[in-house]
């Protein structure tokens, strides 16, 4: 039987192969999956062990303090011990800001993995190196001075409690640095500052009287020549452990460990948490890639043996039982999925490998490994994984084979027939999955949106909406075919090609079911994420409009208030408007008053003017200056919760030159002042400067690129101006939805190809067993263009109906997604993504088309002379 | 589009001297016909050197036993396969040096066919199937002929049903009906009765009969079967890829014994 089995694989390799190619792409993808994996783990073991290269021992989790470090360093046998401390620090220059963890110089400098490339290590207070590129983008070189700026307590000058303030202090930078190792390339590097400059700032951020940070340490040690390690490591864990006891300090989860030792722990903790979310995540596309395939296979199985028919007759006539069919085809499947998967793990690794060599030479900064690791688990997982999907696909198939009689061997051979609709037990199910499905995906929505419980009402719309999707498919053999069979009604009026093409698509409606429906998969989740995210920007734009009103706000006012800071330079109002990308810069005066609310607290405040026209030209979002007009100030939501102020109240603001009485306008506006219009500002000080410029930009996703360069023209000027590019951040969030989205397609972008082989598949597998009916019909006068067409309106077909109902069902979860996970923030928009939704459609008429032309290329091929021909 | 070649008439096929017949003139003529497979050492005469002319108007059987090259004969008559030299015509178009545009454009309007194994689409009714090369055409069934069709053959009542649920010789007629529409110069029928029983043969072989002497049609009909060869008016005789005789007015009797004589030579 194997030898049977063996020689019927043989004769059908070409479609066995194209179905193996669905199999091998989900392979492919698990195996990098996988791969990816071990490599974000082996990039994390590196860049740890690398900062403890040079280190013998890592005393970690030791109670913090210099009680500690002295224990290590007393301990016999122990020559250097030196804490890893890190402090994160903001340095400023010429504008830009930079916020870079900073290390303290070892005392031992074998236990610094950076390397000094110009310049050399700080040795005196106020000395910094820096890491190459961050100087790069701080525009310094060694002996430049920086700012740099840090949190620190400052003592009550008469008793008063301990007020948080800003320390800014010059520093000088003594050399640049290099990470050869990538010890600190995930943290963004790293820079050296004098341990006892890094122990101040730290001990600055701790408020009198706390404990010091309660953060546990971690002692880097090196051993004098000879000394044994056990030994060592012993005697570092029981001084340790003393000293702690005798400071009264928790001891309990010290470990005195070897570098390798230290990486792996912490390697394996990483690998347990972001590794497995990401391995996790990613496998769930993998799966979905092997589920469309599934049905790819199945399909092809399912063909096969209908396309046997006869043969099996005749195995069953000369003696074969049903179980030794039904093995045939399971003992196909396995050497199929066997087959592909291989090749998938092959080209998988092939791919992770070549990624990775480009990887390395692009640097990324992250230091990646030279070759992938193939542990146990990447070779066995996607061998499992391919080979069962496969079997299981044909299971199905492997019964219709056994349900083959005999007497089949005898009539006469017609092309093969579909098989029998679906049973009533899968209608029902189907209908009752679809059903409770959709019922819970309201719910869910309706508990978001009127409950106001996001997170309850996410998971319940998750688990209905995933239900409805299972139903819709396990009924789609019912459904589907009505589709298409509407659909060409509609195509079937222009012509007979057209006509011919809808009728063949009927004929098996089952298999276009099939086929269509794993295109459906991937259609359907690829439009719902694409119109969930648009749905998520424009709530999330509304959001941001009022958190970010202006883009980018160039201000001299921020660190001193308005009182005596000094206005913006002349002229780079104008300088900045000539920038690329800066669309207006509206000066903003701003002057100190003395504000009066009836009934509440006085309060010295901030007061700018900006006129009306141009607030709305550079605000975002216009509603909250909207009351704006002569006689009224309008005052930011925060303020008039802190001052006492309410909506209409009778506000006299007193000035240098004089006094304002206006009308409270209370809106949404984020700002530390009022908002006057400039001819009410006038009245208080006629000589109000100008401290701040609006700046918009012309779209704000640019904000990345324009907003430096704004940074360069205040720096070119010398002005101690500050510029803070709100839309930087705006852009950011909107990168971040739109990477995830761009993620999250890529990745089902491989199951819409995987259906769409499946599409080419089913029409080669049609055009093979209509190869009598394709000569009849070129016999009666079909030409070889028509022939063509037919294949290309039964390829669009498929893939068309598939891929608008995929759009539809998506437009219709990713509505339902987008309302119960942002229906709390408000009223859920709705958006269509019109250019990706069409997008999607032309992918996949093309894609219908070019399936066509493969198969149509073998059917005009076929002479007319077949259909004369006696089986 | 078609390329029409004047080609001296042969001594004239046999005017029609007996009264039931009208006056024939040819409607399909090969000459020198050759066609061969392989080469070398393999290379087979399927055809060799054929002249033959089929009247217009009657119902011709070509008879011969297997490989005697009888239905590669009708191939290259109908312009389904290439021939390797020789000529041969559908009236005075010649169908040998076509391109495969001009063949189909041939086979859709001039050229009928009728299958051993019926060959009609699965997913059409019995008038969307018969009613299709008009269609390709794109043109519209001609509904007059089309009545007398349906009623000639016996259809009337069949003509929304798929071919699935017809019986064979049902299907048979439906084929013939869908040879006939487009009302073509020639039908070519390839053992047509070959996947019948007897009396849906008769049956089927009444009906092509009919169509030649009440609907004026000519009917060239490729048989091993003596029977079925007696209901034509003619029989030509094919053996080895040569004409080896030619019997008018074919008894049940008559056709066998020219098939037997055919393979006592072959035997010799």
């Amino acid at each position: 039987m194997i030898r049977l089995t063996l020689s019927q694989m043989r004769r059908s390799a070409g479609r066995l192969a194209a179905a193996g190619v669905a199999i091998v792409i989900g392979t492919a993808f698990v195996a990098i999956t996988l791969i990816a994996g071990n490599v974000i783990t082996s990039t994390t073991y590196d860049s740890i062990a690398a900062q403890f290269k040079g280190a013998d021992l890592v005393v970690a989790d030791a109670p913090a303090g210099e009680a500690t470090v002295d224990a290590v360093r007393g301990t016999d046998g122990v020559a250097s011990a030196d804490p890893m401390t890190m402090s994160y620090q903001q340095l400023e220059h010429g504008g830009r800001t930079i916020y870079q963890g900073v290390l303290a110089k070892p005392t031992n400098l074998d236990v610094l993995p950076l390397e000094i490339v110009d310049g050399a290590l700080p040795d005196a207070s106020g000395e910094i190196a820096l890491p190459v590129d961050v100087a790069e983008r701080l525009d310094v070189a060694p002996g430049d001075e920086t700012d740099l700026v840090r949190g620190a307590f400052e003592e009550g000058t008469d008793g008063t409690e301990p007020t948080w303030t800003e320390v800014r202090e010059q520093v000088v930078v003594s050399g640049t640095l290099d990470d050869p190792y990538g010890a600190y390339a995930m943290l963004g590097g790293a820079a050296v500052a004098p341990a006892a400059d890094v122990a101040d700032w730290e001990a600055d951020m701790v408020a009198p009287g706390e404990e010091t940070s309660a953060m546990p340490a971690t002692v880097l040690a090196t051993l004098d020549d000879g000394a044994d390690l056990e030994q060592v490591r012993t005697a570092v864990e029981d001084a340790v452990t003393t000293t702690a006891q005798a400071e009264e300090a928790d001891a309990s989860m010290l470990e005195v460990v070897t570098p390798d030792e230290h990486a792996e722990r912490v390697a394996a903790e990483t690998t347990g948490g972001e590794n497995v979310v990401f391995v996790t995540f990613v496998l769930v596309f993998a799966a979905i890639a092997l589920l469309v395939a599934a049905l790819v296979i199945a399909n092809t199985f399912q063909v096969l043996v209908a396309q046997r028919t006869r043969t099996l007759a005749l195995l069953r006539c000369v003696g074969a039982d049903k179980s030794q069919l039904r093995r045939s085809v399971l003992v196909e499947a396995s050497i199929v999925g066997l087959l592909s998967s291989v090749v998938g793990l092959v080209l998988g690794s092939g791919l992770a490998q070549a990624a990775l060599a480009v990887g390395r030479n692009m640097d990324l900064g992250v230091p990646l490994p030279s070759a992938i690791e193939v542990t146990p688990v990447v070779v066995i997982a996607p061998l499992v994984a391919g080979t069962l999907v496969t079997l299981v696909a044909a299971l199905s198939p492997a019964r219709a084979a056994t349900r083959v009689a005999p007497l089949a061997a005898l009539r006469p051979a017609e092309s093969p027939t579909a098989a029998r609709g679906a049973g009533r037990v899968r209608l029902v199910l189907s209908l009752l999955v679809t059903v409770v499905g959709l019922a819970l995906l309201g719910a869910g929505v309706a508990l978001s949106v009127v409950a106001e419980e996001p997170t309850t009402g996410l998971l319940v719309a998750l688990a209905g909406g995933a239900f409805s999707f299972v139903g819709i498919l396990v009924g789609a053999v019912f459904w589907l075919p009505k589709v298409v069979a509407l659909a060409g009604r509609v195509v079937g009026g222009s012509g007979p090609t057209a006509r011919l093409a809808a009728a063949n698509t009927l004929r098996n409606p089952r298999r276009t079911a099939a086929t269509s429906t794993a295109l459906l998969i991937g259609v359907t989740l690829v439009a719902m994420m694409s119109t969930a995210a648009a749905s998520a920007r424009v709530t999330m734009d509304s959001e941001l409009d009022a958190r970010y009103p202006v883009d980018v706000v160039v201000a001299t006012d921020l660190d001193s208030g308005p009182a005596g800071a000094p206005p913006v330079t002349d002229g780079l109002a104008g300088t900045v408007a000539g920038l690329d990308g800066v669309a207006t810069v509206v000066e903003v005066p701003v002057t100190s008053g003395d504000v009066s609310v009836p009934g509440g607290d006085d309060a010295t405040l901030p007061v700018r003017a900006v006129a009306p026209a141009d607030a709305d030209a550079v605000l975002r979002s216009t509603e909250m200056v909207e009351p704006l007009a002569a006689g009224t100030v309008v005052v930011p939501e925060e303020l008039s919760e802190v001052y006492g102020i309410t909506d209409g109240d009778a506000l006299t603001i007193t000035g240098a030159d004089g006094t304002l009485e206006g009308t409270a306008a209370v809106t949404d506006l984020v700002d530390d002042g009022f908002l006057v219009v400039p001819d009410d500002l006038a009245r208080l000080d006629a000589a109000a400067p100008t401290t701040q410029l609006w700046v918009g930009l012309d779209n704000p996703a640019d904000a990345v690129a324009v907003v430096p360069s704004v940074q360069d023209a205040v720096a070119d000027t010398e002005s101690p101006a500050q510029v803070m590019g709100a839309a930087v951040e705006r852009a950011t969030f909107q990168q971040v939805i739109d990477t995830a989205l761009a993620i999250v397609v890529g990745l089902l972008a491989v199951a819409v190809v995987i259906a769409l082989i499946g599409v080419t598949n089913t029409l080669s597998l049609s055009v093979i067993e209509r190869r009598r009916e394709s000569a009849t019909l070129r016999a009666i006068g079909l030409s070889r263009g028509q022939l063509r067409g037919m294949l290309a309106v039964e390829g669009l077909l498929i893939a068309l109906v598939g891929a608008v109902l995929g759009v539809l069902l998506g437009l219709v979860y990713g509505w339902a997604g987008a309302a119960s996970a942002l229906g709390w923030a408000g009223e859920p928009v709705f958006v269509v993504p019109w250019a990706d939704l069409a997008a999607m459609l032309g992918v996949a008429a093309v894609a219908g088309l070019v399936a066509s032309v493969v198969p149509a290329r073998a059917a005009v091929r076929t002479s007319p002379v077949e259909a004369l021909a006696a089986e | 589009m078609d390329t029409t070649v004047f080609v001296p008439m042969p001594d004239d096929a046999p005017a029609g001297d007996d009264g039931h017949r009208p006056a024939v003139t040819p409607a399909v003529r090969a000459r020198a016909l050759t066609k061969t497979y392989g080469r070398g050492e393999a290379q087979v005469r399927a055809l060799d050197g054929v002249d033959v002319d089929f009247a217009t108007g009657r119902f011709t059987a070509i008879m011969g036993p297997s490989g005697s090259g009888k239905s590669t004969l009708m191939h290259l008559l109908a312009g389904l396969d290439s021939a390797t030299s020789g000529q041969s015509f559908i009236g005075s178009t010649e169908v040998t040096g076509l391109n495969d545009k001009a063949l189909t454009a041939l086979r859709r309007d001039r050229v009928g066919f009728v299958f051993q194994q019926f060959n009609l689409l699965p997913m059409f009714t019995a008038a969307q199937n018969i009613t299709l090369p008009v269609e390709l055409a794109g043109g519209t069934a001609d509904q007059q002929w089309f009545g007398t069709l349906v009623d000639t053959l016996g259809l009337s009542k069949r003509l929304e049903h798929r071919p699935s649920e017809l019986s064979g010789g049902q299907q048979q007629r439906v084929a013939i009906a869908r040879a006939l529409i487009a009302q073509p110069d020639v039908v070519f029928a390839d053992e047509p009765t070959g996947n019948l029983d007897s009396r849906s043969g008769a049956e089927v072989l009444s009906f092509l009969r009919r169509s030649v002497r009440e609907l004026g049609r000519t009917i060239i009909m490729v048989t091993h079967d003596p029977a079925a060869a007696a209901y034509a008016d003619r029989v030509v005789l094919i053996a080895d890829g040569k004409i080896a005789g030619d019997i008018t007015d074919p008894t049940p009797e008559s056709a066998l014994a020219g098939l037997d004589a055919l393979r006592t030579v072959a035997a010799r």
